[in-house]
């Protein structure tokens, strides 16, 4: 997949996770961006994003992620291998 | 009460109640909730509308959704921490309603559950479905 492909992808699951149809999500977007990111969301947005790539993250892998881009290295990093 | 901590829970690890509801509940829950509809308090005003009795509170047989996390499914150490229902057929006073939950995925990193669960009535007729999120504290 490539970045835009993956970045398409999250965008619809986070429109989903927030029930935000118009939600635009770019690689810059974080949680003070994007106003209904909580913790509880958060671990929404992951699963949603483990079900629907079939990846596995680890606590110590999201801890240091700051934006969309960001996990979206983290992802590729995973798909790639 | 069960007491399932994060490390026994696996996918497909399936719980089970069964409960009856009655007019005790339905009481309870409209002094509760103040929902008087007539759906629910006037059995006449059911019937008129095709139904066989007053109906049951939805969010009081889902109140049931509760009770499988919190005590059964993991029971002692849950944290509800999200719940999507979708009804499928009326409940009425006197129904036998069987609870089941399933773990269909886990979130490691995180500590929360997805649950598959559904209610059947005496029937073995689905009344309602439902995904459930709940995270596992630890003891």
């Amino acid at each position: 997949m490539t970045r835009e492909e993956i970045l398409n992808s999250v965008q619809e699951i986070f429109r989903d996770v927030f029930d935000e149809e118009d939600l635009i999500v770019e690689e810059s977007s974080n949680s003070d961006t994007i106003e209904d990111w909580d913790s509880l969301n958060h671990i929404n947005l992951v699963s949603a994003i483990e079900m629907e790539f079939g990846l596995r993250f680890a606590l110590g892998e999201l801890t240091s992620l700051k934006d969309v881009g960001d996990m979206i290295d983290l992802m590729l990093k995973k798909l790639a291998k | 009460m069960n007491d399932y901590r994060f490390s026994d829970i696996h996918v497909g690890l399936e719980e089970s109640f069964v409960t009856t509801v009655d007019d005790t509940m339905m009481q309870k829950f409209l002094d509760i909730s103040g929902d008087n509809n007539p759906l629910h308090v006037h059995a006449d005003y059911a019937k008129e509308k095709g139904f066989a009795d007053k109906v049951v509170y939805g969010l009081l047989t889902s109140s049931f959704y509760s009770t499988l996390v919190g005590v059964y499914l993991p029971g002692k150490y849950c944290l509800l921490q999200g719940l999507n229902i979708q009804f499928s057929k009326p409940v009425f006073c006197g129904d036998t309603l069987k609870i089941i939950g399933k773990v269909s995925y886990i979130n490691e990193a995180y500590k929360q559950i997805e649950i598959k669960a559904r209610i059947l009535n005496q029937k073995d007729q689905k009344v309602s479905r439902a995904t459930i999120k709940v995270g596992v504290m630890d003891e």
